[in-house]
């Protein structure tokens, strides 16, 4: 988040007091935690990351020690989400479902970004061939809906969270590639730009120098919502057989797991990892808004 | 016009063209030996060599590549070995059951969107406004098939007032006659509302489920050009000429907010086709997303392959309607092109 701190010029957050240069951290702490929806996400993801990464080592358990003799059980003291069918415990599965989810989710929305900006910036600032080619391969991508096409890599290269994730990456990219594209194209012609190219600037300069920190708030708010779509995408894939795949606990596979049980009574196997993907992915859809609402306060209704 | 059609038809054929090499690439190319998945790990290397002069992949790759994409359009899609059926078949017979769930499942999301968008825009009302954004935010986050089965807990298993999954319609409802294969149709069609009301409330929990991520993202966009509508000076001009505020919010703004929500229409039938999928499988829904995931567990994947194709269509298709549509209900986007 750290990003946030070094918005350009241009982009003053009108609605807040002047920010200092000594003022970042304050402004990260607006950004977060300023409005009551935005810090009640901020405090929802830091729980999930607490119990990601503090979960096993202090709830230590196996997360695939079966137990038959514990199958089934009601959420208790010593089981506090329940136990599944093959009596492991949910919340350690939970806690390990988390740590998955929590990596392969930022791991998407910074790779995709990288690679969105690369071809984004390249077809924005060269043109030509290269940005009608990498255009099309965009639209290819943009023809299927997200999850079918992620399925279909999947299936491709093998099911697996590293499949799982490739897929979802790709599905990702032209999101990117697309908000770049055009925000080079308008940068292209601003004065700052023109003054830069008239100072003698290289290319490769002006697009490090100015045109990177200029479209960081853009990748920011794209990446949190991609952050949920990762997460949401890699439960579907898991759910249908794809992703994840036994005995490794991940949300979606834990909800298949729970899927005959669910109305026979032990609702507890399907509830506990379907919350996780609800507050993960809408803590990130609140600060993905949050963040454009903070940079663009005229766009996206008032919050 | 005529430029601007042609160019969006290109367009739209250019990604369907993009698709299937997509598609042929993870599909055809990439996974293993197609012949080995058919024979078995035992087979001889005679028979192998055998089924891959016969199934054509000893032919150079651009070659299979118009194999593939010419049976796909020809409707030759393949046969489904584990189900003893034609691909083409199979997803037929299947059709008419995802059809009617995505359509309940777009009126239940659309209606009330508008109802909840119109309200929350009208006047300055933060409560309503406040309980329609978190709507939003929770209809975006919540996994279509988690929000199946919770539903299924609480109104199937813990209140028991509506059925189950597995079934489209009671046990002792007889079926309507069979004219378009989706029942609440039929039912109408047939003059029958015993059957439409048990098809109906079949029908609820499911499209229900499907439904929510499509409202949030039409009360999100409708919510949004609501607002920036109802800040234009034509709106001004209805009222001063004494138009009720909410006859001019209603007649006025929904109306030109409509417009961008239409660009919409290709994200929302990307959620429907994915979500069916995944909520399918949870009501046990006879469908054609029920039929991929069962599909994909057996290892069959002729049926995920025609699956695939057909939905990046589907997709390629209602955005190149939208588009069209825009050009005539817009003049702006039709002038703007053909300059």
């Amino acid at each position: 988040m750290s990003v946030v701190s070094t918005p350009p010029a241009a982009l003053s957050l009108d609605s807040h007091p002047p920010v200092e240069d000594a003022g970042r951290w304050a402004a990260a702490r607006s950004l977060l935690l300023g409005e009551p929806a935005a810090a009640a996400a901020t405090i929802v993801l830091a729980i999930l990351i607490a119990m990601a990464i503090l979960g096993p080592i202090v709830w230590h358990k196996d997360p695939a020690a079966i137990d038959v003799g514990a199958a089934l059980q009601h959420p208790s003291w010593a089981h506090p989400m329940g136990t599944d069918s093959s009596g492991r415990d949910i919340l350690t599965r939970f806690d390990y479902g988390a740590r998955l989810s929590l990596a392969v989710a930022p791991l998407v929305a910074i790779v995709g970004a990288a690679l969105g900006t690369v071809v984004g910036l390249l077809a924005g600032v060269f043109g030509g061939w290269f940005d009608t080619i990498s255009m099309r391969a965009m639209d290819a991508i943009l023809a299927f809906p997200p999850l079918i096409l992620a399925m279909a890599v999947t299936i491709g290269l093998g099911v697996g969270v590293r499949s799982a994730t490739i897929g979802i990456i790709i599905t990702a990219i032209p999101w990117y590639a697309r908000l770049l594209r055009s925000d080079a194209l308008s940068l292209r012609s601003r004065p700052f730009i023109e003054a830069a190219r008239a100072l003698g600037a290289t290319r490769s300069r002006i697009v490090r120098r100015h045109v990177l920190p200029h479209v960081l708030p853009t990748l920011l708010v794209q990446g949190a919502s991609v952050f949920g779509y990762a997460i949401l995408t890699l439960a579907a894939l898991g759910f249908v057989g794809l992703g994840a795949q036994p005995p490794t606990a991940e949300w979606g596979t834990m909800i298949t797991d729970g899927l005959q049980y669910a109305i026979t009574g032990q609702w507890w196997i399907v509830t506990f990892p379907g919350l996780g993907v609800f507050f993960a992915v809408t803590a990130a859809n609140i600060l993905a808004d949050r963040v454009q609402a903070v940079l663009d306060p005229r766009a996206g209704g008032r919050a | 016009m005529l430029r601007f059609l042609s160019g969006r038809v290109l367009g739209g054929i250019a990604s369907i063209f993009g698709a299937s090499i997509l598609a042929f690439v993870f599909l055809r190319a990439i996974p293993g030996d197609p012949a080995r998945l058919v024979l078995g790990p035992l087979a001889s290397p005679q028979a192998i060599s055998a089924l891959h002069k016969q199934m054509g992949l000893d032919d150079p790759i651009y070659v299979q590549y118009w194999r593939y994409v010419s049976d796909f359009f020809s409707g030759h899609w393949g046969f489904s070995y584990s189900a003893g059926q034609s691909v083409g078949q199979q997803i037929g017979s299947r059709l008419p059951a995802s059809l009617e769930l995505g359509l309940w499942a777009f009126l239940f999301a659309f209606v009330f969107a508008v109802l909840l968008a119109l309200l929350s825009t009208y006047r300055h009302r933060p409560v309503i406004d406040g309980i329609t954004r978190a709507l939003a935010f929770i209809g975006l986050g919540t996994p279509p098939f988690w929000l199946g089965l919770m539903l299924l807990v609480v109104f199937f298993s813990w209140l028991g007032i509506l059925p189950g999954p597995g079934s489209r319609i009671g046990d002792s409802v007889p079926l309507p006659p069979k004219i378009t294969g989706m029942l609440t149709i039929d039912a109408i069609l047939a003059g029958d509302p015993r059957a439409f009301l048990s098809a109906f409330v079949h029908l609820l929990l499911p499209a229900f489920s499907l439904g929510l991520a499509s409202f949030a993202l039409l009360v999100r966009l409708l919510r949004a050009n609501l607002a920036e509508v109802g800040r234009e000076p034509f709106l001004v001009v209805v009222r001063s000429k004494g138009l009720g505020r909410w006859t001019a919010h209603r007649r006025h703004a929904l109306p030109n907010a409509f417009l961008p929500t239409l660009t919409a229409s290709g994200l929302i039938l990307a959620q429907l086709i994915a979500g069916s999928v995944v909520v399918e499988e949870v009501f046990n829904w006879p469908g054609v997303g029920k039929l991929v995931v069962d599909s994909i567990l057996r290892q069959d994947f002729s049926v995920v392959q025609a699956f695939i194709l057909l939905s990046a269509c589907a997709y390629v298709a209602i955005n190149l309607v939208v588009d069209l549509l825009y050009g005539v209900l817009d003049p702006r986007v039709r002038e703007g092109a053909a300059t």
